[in-house]
């Protein structure tokens, strides 16, 4: 009987062991992603970023505000809608596009190796810093662009070969896009230690002129 | 004379059976509940109202993005209604129409395909967790793939991929037009079917993401689907420093 109640006893414990044991390698092993686990430091660059957004959608509500009050008042008065509908095709020629551009903003030239990837996450960091119109050389990104390469290392833009070095022109505020590209930690610093003896260098501009997309999109 | 000290070494071994679990258990349970402590501790300290405020923010840009879409649907409707009244004025509107639907301002529907991108659910040994789960620039690939297949629309997890768009990521945590996000992801995509499939499976592109599948059980699912519906971009067009020429 002692016997018995020992083994039982040791195996009860065994089983224990091993459900914890388990616990324990699969806290360590399987990732978590929820927001409660990141880092003070993570939530404040989040916050950063939410609040910038929020401002810019509050700045763009009072002008919509503001620009269908006078499109009724002009309407009202028999003048008709004409200016406010050539003030909207004016923003989405530039947001789709399909207008040439000018305006103060930065520009980044790299020289030496560099690829298409990373060209595609230059434009995506550039537009998460507010950019509203990027250039590549002589080629317009639009909304559907896509970066690739050729076999002899130049790099594409809409299949349209572009050779270094590479000079990336967004236009938008120069101050929040350069401090986004060259904070420490940030993507040029990234960008430095991957492409060891590729040269990057970073600059405000106060007048950039960006060509038109050369495709019409469908 | 014999029997009781054989009786007694018997003990003492099941003793010393039970013993060696039974510290193991308590080690186990000890370092189970101080790693719990110690992340209850700095969670309340630090994060609460950190993460308080981002979930406030959030919200508040939910209500902000509806808010946009009802003034520019009013905005809308006044310059419909105008247009009826002049050629000038119905001309200009259909050059605003063709360029929202191109820049994305409309829900989009047709068939395409459909990217599912997940972090891996299988238990992977800690060295090997990064290359397990996904990241922002996987995303910025699959979307990069998919305009150089045709695509006409897309959207992750129902944010639609403007001109202006930006794929970020802060800790784990990844923002689409800066709203939070986690995976699994689902890429909507519409456009040529055929062409955006066989650009999926070039095995030449994506080479990282196919890798990490295949090694260490990354979600990655390309499928053809129909009758899809990317919605229209919700957020700003932000055009204060660009000037058109």
């Amino acid at each position: 009987m002692k016997t018995n109640a020992g083994i039982i006893s040791v195996t009860v414990v065994a089983l224990f062991l091993g459900v914890l044991a388990v616990t324990q390698i699969q806290a360590q092993d399987v990732y978590s992603r929820s927001l409660q686990l990141e880092t003070p430091a993570s939530l404040t660059t989040l916050i950063a970023n939410l609040s910038e957004r929020n401002n810019a959608i509050k700045d763009e509500i009072l002008d919509l505000r503001l620009r269908t009050e006078t499109a009724r008042d002009a309407i009202a008065s028999g003048r008709g809608s004409l200016a406010e509908g050539e003030h909207q095709l004016g923003q989405l020629r530039v947001f789709a596009a399909v207008s040439a551009v000018s305006g103060a903003g930065i520009s980044v030239r790299v020289d030496g190796t560099f690829d298409e990837r990373a060209l595609s996450d230059l434009v995506n960091e550039l537009r998460n810093a507010g950019a509203e119109a990027i250039a590549v050389n002589t080629a317009r990104v639009g909304p559907r662009s896509w970066f690739g390469a050729t076999p002899d290392h130049a790099l594409t833009v809409d299949a349209v070969a572009v050779r270094g070095p590479w000079q990336v022109r967004a236009v938008g505020s120069p101050e929040v896009m350069y401090v986004a590209m060259t904070r420490i930690g940030g993507i040029i610093g990234q960008f430095e230690l991957i492409y060891k003896g590729t040269r990057f260098a970073v600059s405000k501009e106060s007048a950039l002129e960006l060509p038109a997309l050369v495709t019409p999109l469908r | 004379m014999t029997a009781a000290p054989s009786t007694e070494r018997t003990r003492l071994a099941h003793s010393l059976v039970l013993l060696l679990p039974a510290v193991l258990f308590g080690l186990l349970v000890s370092v189970q509940w101080r790693t719990q402590a110690e992340r209850n501790e700095l969670t309340v300290r630090y994060n609460t109202p950190l993460l308080d405020a981002a979930k406030t923010l959030q919200n508040e840009q939910n209500t902000l993005k509806a808010q946009l879409a009802d003034l520019r649907a009013e905005l809308d409707r006044i310059q419909t209604n105008a247009s009826t009244q002049s050629g000038a004025a119905k001309e200009l509107q259909a050059r605003i129409d063709a360029l929202k639907m191109v820049a994305g301002l409309n829900e989009r529907t047709g068939d395409g395909v459909e990217v599912v991108l997940d972090d891996a659910r299988d238990t992977v040994a800690a060295k090997d967790i990064e290359k397990s789960i996904c990241h922002n620039t996987d995303l910025t690939d699959i979307v990069n793939q998919a305009w150089r297949g045709g695509a006409e629309a897309i959207a992750v997890n129902d944010e639609r991929i403007v001109g202006s768009s930006s794929i970020y990521c802060v800790g784990s945590t990844i923002m689409v037009n800066g709203t939070l996000m986690s995976p699994p992801f689902k890429v909507i995509v519409i456009g040529p079917q055929n062409e955006l499939l066989t650009t999926y499976e070039d095995p030449t592109q994506l080479r990282d993401i196919k890798q990490r599948r295949d090694v260490y059980g990354l979600g990655f699912r390309v499928s053809r689907a129909s009758g899809l519906r990317v919605p229209p971009y919700r957020g700003a067009l932000n055009v204060r420093y660009a000037t058109p020429r």
